[in-house]
């Protein structure tokens, strides 16, 4: 049974406000998470804006990319 | 060419071609390019589940591996369903982890979460202040900037979307299906109060135009 809050957290207020511009769905991230995950494995300096802010936004998708990034560090490692 | 070729042999994207062709192959070939695929959503799958273990804190072991299996048979099903949209530009594997990743994920937090209620809040309470003294009255200011913006300029179900999955920390996943809606769609909200948000603290000068973050 979760505790419905209907309070605002001071610490919550920057997520309220974050900017997730360039905007992408969770869809697209899905589609290019196994090549960025790859391109930053190759080279850690590896720029993708849009991935980025949406990994930075999304906790469910940025999860996904930690497990894929670990699971392809265990292979190479 | 086969899976029965000695892997070292070809290059990587060789063996990714041959093998996306032998899963379209009805016969052996086919059966068993599937049951190696299995196997590589099953890696995926067990050790997503391992890592979110912490969620279900009353799954032993054979619980967890029967969760692991389950979403393994889930993302065969996804991956075979998606076989012709792999374009080659990742290693067919790492393509191939990412879908146990999701289906595991998914999985887990449908189990952590089907005994709890979501609740669905679009009112809140004054904003809690955890400033010190020195910026109490700024923090202030911001804090009813922000009720307002909030009270004015969303919907109903964008306040709804942006406490449940910020506030009270429902994933986005299970979120989408006690709304019968997707992870697509609900972030697409977000992201647009989010926006409504920003441009409204803009105009009352409290976020700095062009920013990405508040006035401090």
């Amino acid at each position: 049974m979760t505790t419905p809050s209907s309070r605002i957290p001071a610490e919550a207020i920057d997520s309220l406000l974050l900017d997730t511009s360039p905007y992408l769905s969770c869809n697209d991230c899905f589609a290019q998470i196994d090549t960025y995950v790859e391109g930053l494995i190759a080279d850690p300096t590896y720029q993708d804006i849009p991935m980025q802010v949406h990994l930075h936004a999304c906790g469910v998708c940025a999860e996904e990319a930690e497990t894929l990034i670990a699971l392809l560090r265990g292979e190479d490692g | 060419m086969t899976l029965m070729q000695p892997a070292v042999s070809r290059p990587s994207h060789e063996r990714d071609d041959a093998w996306v062709s032998d899963l379209a192959d009805s016969g052996p070939l086919g059966h068993a390019a599937q049951q190696q695929l299995h196997e590589l959503l099953l890696r995926a799958t067990r050790h997503q589940v391992w890592r979110l273990r912490h969620q279900l804190p009353g799954a032993g072991s054979v619980d967890l591996d029967d969760l692991a299996h389950q979403a393994a048979d889930d993302a065969l099903i996804g991956v075979l369903g998606k076989l012709e949209t792999f374009e080659g530009r990742s290693r067919f594997s790492t393509w191939v982890y990412k879908f146990g990743i999701l289906h595991a994920g998914v999985a887990v937090r449908k189990q952590a979460w089907r005994h709890r209620e979501v609740a669905l809040l679009d009112t809140y309470e004054p904003v809690e202040s955890s400033s010190g003294p020195e910026s109490h009255v700024q923090a202030l200011d911001l804090h009813r900037a922000l009720e307002s913006a909030l009270a004015a300029d969303l919907t109903p179900h964008q306040r709804r979307v942006m406490f449940a999955l910020l506030i009270d920390q429902v994933p986005i996943d299970v979120l989408a299906e006690r709304l019968d809606t997707n992870r697509n769609a609900l972030y697409k909200t977000l992201h647009d109060a989010r926006q409504r948000l920003r441009a409204s603290l803009r105009a009352s000068g409290h976020l700095d135009s062009g920013s990405t973050g508040r006035r401090s």
